[in-house]
């Protein structure tokens, strides 16, 4: 349970994710999503309920820690509307991505990386973060998030603001990376059709609560209730 | 020919104050451009390290520079210590900047009568080898009081820059200030983070202390006459960027330095101002701003 002061947001969301996987979060505009997303970056506070990791078999609370330190437990975090530096260059951006201990040794081969999946930010490594155009900054913000060398990565609505062809290749993207490097992806997104595309399975939020959960993207897109949220049929 | 030399001359010494002004503003740059910070009271650390190295060379007999230099750790855990508790009483309560501003007006006078309950208001200068000296060629003399500071500013001025665009510490502080939580998503204590660029800030005015005094004699209100031209200069360079403080440091000695050579040394004061408002008319930014 969780909300911004006497406002309730969240009622009882419980919501998992198996190492390996690829979660997507649906749900329309103000439904809890990016509220959800915070609490397990420790950008909000839950008034009731916890936070769980399981690293080895050794279960951690996440719960009451900073956000610092969850990050540092390499858990990466893609934030809406992306809150790129935007007075740094993007390789700046980038290798403040890699502060942590843990990423900094892999710096030069995760930044080699990152230029290879997004070539265009190669040769954009010496402008200015907030002069580029929104697809090329949702770019960096997926690349920065990468150079932490997380073992999660969590996105929140990459579609926002790009159009139809570069939310495909962005999420193509997060697919990629996830792919090459083994990653466990939790991903909110509002467009349906393209976030089943790398979905291993999903939970369609409504109003601060699970709607519906689905184990698998065919069973996300057949199921009555989504049709009718997202597909209008 | 005579009016050729008298200009040449302006120019270089102008070069000279320009680059010790850097020294003085640097610390500023970092805490009032990087950090958000309005910290009025950076010219009297500044003096207190004229103070700091006064003590070290008329004690112990130490070279002000060297001294100044040697101070910078106390300076730097003196700005730490010092941003735990502006952080604590203002900045964590959200309170608005103004307090801020208050605070920083008070430790200003705080400062200067502790220096005057420990040195008196008299001036006091320091001894080296180097004071008093000039170096020439032909018709130029420079004295070797402007050049070593000088020198020294420089090296400072290099040296904060390279830290902070190759270090990850570095780039942190250069990041803090745009963007507290996604700071925070970067693994990186914004809290920390500012101590330390806040302790470094301090740290410079260790060394630009020492070299004020080195200059000329210094008294304890003496850092009143450069807050306005630290503030010309962070502005004017740009909020933040070293580089232009650099930049807008040598600029604002050059202006001085020909406006007292060729007007009388009491207009130099409406220099700054007069730079800094006609940059700001034409370059709202800075020169480097980004
Ligand atoms: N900082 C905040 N303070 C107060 N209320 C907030 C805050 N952030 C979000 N809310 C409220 O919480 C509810 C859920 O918002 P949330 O951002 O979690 O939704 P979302 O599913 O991410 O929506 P979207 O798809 O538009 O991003 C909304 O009613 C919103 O108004
Ligand atoms: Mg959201």
């Amino acid at each position: 349970m969780a909300g911004y002061g006497a406002a309730r947001v969240l009622h009882g969301v419980t919501v998992h994710l198996e190492q390996g996987e690829t979660v997507v979060l649906l749900g329309a505009n103000g439904n809890g999503k990016s509220t959800l997303i915070n609490c397990l970056m420790g950008l909000v506070r839950p008034s009731q309920g916890t936070i769980l990791l399981e690293v080895n078999g050794v279960s951690q609370e996440l719960t009451g820690l900073s956000t610092e330190s969850i990050v540092d437990m390499g858990i990466a975090l893609v934030p809406e509307g992306r809150r790129l530096f935007p007075n740094l260059t993007v390789r700046e951006n980038l290798l403040l991505g890699a502060y942590r201990l843990a990423a900094r040794p892999a710096r030069a081969k995760n930044l080699e990386f990152c230029f290879h999946a997004f070539p265009a930010l190669a040769d954009r490594q010496k402008q200015l973060a907030g002069s580029m155009s929104g697809g090329e900054q949702q770019m960096v913000a997926i690349a920065r998030a990468f150079m932490s060398a997380p073992k999660i990565l969590v996105v929140d609505e990459p579609s926002v603001g790009l159009s139809p062809i570069m939310v495909k290749q962005v999420i193509s993207k997060i697919d990629e990376l996830k792919v090459a490097h083994g990653l466990t992806v939790l991903m909110a997104e509002q467009n349906f059709n393209q976030a089943i595309r790398i979905a291993d399975r999903g939970y369609v939020m409504v109003q601060g609560q699970v709607a519906f959960e689905g184990m698998d993207a065919a069973e996300l897109r057949d199921n009555d209730f989504v049709r009718k949220a997202y597909l209008g049929v | 020919m005579f009016e050729h030399q008298l200009f040449l001359n302006a120019v270089l010494s102008g070069l000279l104050l320009g680059g010790f002004y850097a020294s003085v503003s640097i610390g500023l740059t970092i805490s009032f451009g990087q950090l958000n910070i309005v910290n009025i009271a950076h010219p009297a650390f500044v003096i207190v390290g004229s103070y700091a190295a006064y003590t070290a060379n008329s004690g112990l007999g130490l070279d002000p520079i060297v001294s100044g230099i040697l101070f910078m750790p106390v300076f730097f855990a003196g700005g730490a210590v010092f941003y735990r508790v502006y952080h604590v009483c203002f900045e964590a309560r959200g309170d608005d900047p103004l307090r801020g501003l208050a605070f920083f007006f008070g430790i200003m006078f705080v400062i200067e009568v502790l220096l005057i309950i420990a040195y008196g208001v008299d001036y006091r200068l320091v001894e080296a080898a180097y004071i008093g000296e000039t170096v020439g060629y032909g018709a130029i003399t420079l004295p070797l009081r402007m050049v070593a500071p000088f020198l020294a500013a420089l090296i400072l001025t290099f040296g904060i820059q390279l830290f902070l665009s190759k270090t990850f510490t570095g780039r942190a502080i250069m990041a803090v200030a745009q963007d507290q939580i996604a700071v925070q998503l970067m693994a990186i204590n914004p809290t920390y983070i500012k101590q330390i660029a806040f302790g470094i800030a301090i740290m410079t005015a260790s060394l630009a202390g020492a070299l004020l005094i080195v200059i000329g004699p210094v008294e304890p209100s003496m850092g009143r006459q450069y807050i306005g031209r630290v503030f010309a200069i962070a502005v004017l360079g740009g909020m933040g960027s070293i580089p232009g403080t650099l930049v807008a440091a040598l600029i604002l000695g050059v202006a001085e330095s020909l406006t007292a050579t060729f007007y009388g040394p009491s207009w130099a004061p409406a220099v700054s101002f007069g730079l800094l408002l006609g940059a700001l008319a034409l370059r709202p930014q800075g020169l480097f701003g980004r």
